[in-house]
């Protein structure tokens, strides 16, 4: 599976919730390789200003179409310059890069999608490819949770709905849903529904993906976390998104993963997630002085 | 075409020498920017490239910095990797064939937290088939121990790379660092020691911090600034560097375009590396080597070496007729 350099077309671009927006990109020979989870590498402009790309996983991949859709908040300068764009844009990407989520055996009960905030943005095309599964037995439901700070940042529930899947929304003012983080929700459901399911995916920031890989690992379950790190080549050259991982042998060695060729997709198990926390890889916040 | 085929309809000459090395385009990417050859294979044909030098190597394996390792910053990054590699084992074993296999002059970029370390991967690496060359990187702000401490003090300079003469029969390129007062005392006290060429330079020490989280960008705190942004200091650099000895020198710095390689060029370096602009544009390197034979050809040169250290310095100022001819070499 080869990683291309494509020039892609702009074929739309939405606002759909609170500074986050959809883009849908022409670009077959990428849409032809890509997977759930994985991830593409977006030149905002020419020139050096801003001067690296940007990762940005699957939203939805529309084979047939030729297309790629990815989902994205504006967080800095260089998205709130993508979010200017205009359809029939030339945008260059590189992609498909990264893992990809694994879907084998996820048919054989229910699965957990977790999502936090734009963390929706891999696991629609998840749902999709989970719904569309024919090893999936009758009956058994893909719950997605999703939640937000508030309201105004949850895509509309008509962008979701499909048939067997149950949305279990969650804000943190609770606008929408229930008022709680979308661990509490899964919790709730665990303990009140006594669902328990086979595999958990999750996308999000990193305290959520945090508190749900300890649950998951408590509890058994297998886990399929998409992660995200600042990057500047998007294929294992510049050893710049390194995460560190947990060695069971030597845990306090140094060792470290990288998310763009060892993930993004990560076991909760994987990843050293104390010493993350530390260090506080936290996405840059957009602010306007 | 017929028989009298001229001067003017074959491809200008890109071949340079480099001391004891040939290669078939000036054009090399630079350590730390291209793993080992195979993370690009996706995107370009690298047999195309004059030259690799891979990802800096030293004796055992080293894990690298804690993150956040990189930070974007105008028209540059800023990257405290922490010299992360594989090791000389597993270099030895698991890459080098690759890039033998291929038959492209592979330049082995060398890194070591003391004099001895260094010694000893020269002789390690001494007559394995396929290396074409070593680079003594004593120029990396990143680590703690070694790296730039080597590279700021000429007497330490000439010890390391005194060295490494010691132990290995194969051309040595000595990695400057631009971290300095007077980088021509450097540069001629590595090839005093016995470098039979020079590379510059290395990244700039810099630093970024957050007004938000009031906390530095980069856990190591100091980093390394690549990319454009340090391009005019590179210049500067190579200048200094080849009024101060007589050796071949290879020009590094923000080089993303063949206008950009054709003015490292045009100073008189024999040689360019590309660094950052792999990262953004995987197939640049072969774009610079299209580039640069285009301009050639369109302003008559025949071969590179015509071209290389054809920089005027009698100029009058101002000057008589500014040009305005621009080419679209990187289209």
């Amino acid at each position: 599976m080869a990683k291309q350099q494509e020039a892609a077309r702009l074929l739309e671009q939405e606002a759909v919730a609170h500074q986050t927006y959809r883009m849908k990109l022409h670009s077959p020979t990428i849409a032809g390789e890509a997977r759930a989870g994985q991830f593409l590498m977006l030149q905002v402009r020419d020139g050096n200003d801003p001067l690296l790309r940007r990762p940005f996983s699957f939203h939805r991949i529309q084979r047939e179409e030729g297309a790629v859709e990815i989902l994205y908040r504006v967080v800095g300068r260089g998205t709130w310059l993508m979010s200017q764009m205009d359809p029939g844009s030339t945008i260059s990407l590189i992609g498909p890069l990264g893992n990809g989520f694994d879907l084998s055996n996820s048919g054989a009960g229910p699965v957990f999608l977790a999502a936090g905030g734009v963390g929706i943005a891999p696991l629609k095309e998840l749902v999709d490819r989970l719904l569309s599964d024919p090893s999936r037995s009758a009956g058994e439901e893909v719950h997605l949770f999703y939640g937000a700070r508030t309201a105004a940042e949850l895509l509309d529930a008509s962008l979701l709905a499909a048939p067997a899947l149950r949305i279990h929304w969650s804000t943190d003012d609770g606008t929408m849903g229930f008022r709680g983080t979308v661990t509490q929700v899964i919790e709730q459901v665990v303990r009140d529904e006594g669902v328990r399911p086979t595999r958990l995916y999750a996308c999000g920031p990193l305290a959520m993906q945090h508190r749900l890989g300890l649950w998951a690992l408590r509890e058994g379950i297998d886990t399929q976390l998409s992660l995200e790190s600042l990057m500047a080549c998007g294929f294992g050259a510049c050893l710049g998104c390194a995460l560190p991982a947990a060695n069971p042998d030597h845990p306090t060695s140094d060792h470290y993963l990288h998310v763009c060729k060892d993930g993004p997709i990560f076991s909760a198990g994987s990843i050293q997630w104390d010493r993350i926390r530390q260090q506080q890889i936290a996405p840059p916040i957009f602010r306007c002085i | 075409m017929g028989q009298n085929t001229t001067a003017a309809d074959r491809s200008p000459d890109l071949s340079v020498h480099l001391g004891p090395l040939r290669l078939k385009n000036p054009v090399m990417v630079a350590s730390g920017t291209f793993g080992y050859g195979q993370e690009y294979e996706d995107f370009l044909d690298i047999r195309e490239i004059g030259a690799i030098v891979v990802k800096g190597i030293s004796l055992a394996p080293r894990s690298g910095n804690p993150p956040p390792r990189i930070v974007e910053t105008p028209a540059g990054m800023i990257n405290a990797i922490g010299l992360e590699n594989v090791g000389l084992e597993v270099f030895l074993d698991a890459k080098l064939p690759h890039l033998r296999d291929l038959g492209i002059p592979t330049i082995v970029n060398i890194f070591g937290n003391t004099v001895e370390e260094y010694a000893e991967l020269a002789r390690r690496l001494d007559g394995q088939p396929g290396v074409a060359a070593l680079e003594i990187n004593i120029s990396c702000p990143n680590v703690k121990q070694g790296g730039m401490v080597f590279g700021t003090d000429p007497t330490l300079a000439c010890e390391v790379v005194g060295a490494v003469r010691h132990r290995t029969s194969l051309p040595l390129i000595t990695k400057l660092t631009p971290n300095v007062t007077r980088i021509g005392e450097v540069a001629r006290a590595a090839v005093d020691a016995g470098s039979d060429m020079l590379s510059c330079i290395n990244t700039v020490a810099a630093l970024a911090v957050d007004i938000y989280s009031r906390r530095p960008k980069l856990a190591n705190v100091i980093g390394g600034l690549s990319g454009p942004a340090i391009k005019p200091i590179a210049l500067r650099c190579t200048y200094e560097v080849l009024q101060a000895v007589r050796c071949p020198v290879i020009g590094i710095g923000g080089i993303a375009s063949a206008t950009d390689a054709l003015e490292f060029l045009l100073l008189g370096a024999r040689a360019v590396q590309i660094g950052t602009a792999n990262f953004t544009d995987p197939a640049v390197a072969r774009r610079v080597v299209e580039g640069i034979e285009r301009f050639l050809e369109v302003e008559g040169f025949q071969s590179i070496e015509e071209f290389i250290g054809a920089l005027d310095l009698e100029c009058t100022f101002p000057f008589a007729e500014a040009s305005c001819q621009s080419l679209d070499l990187d289209g």
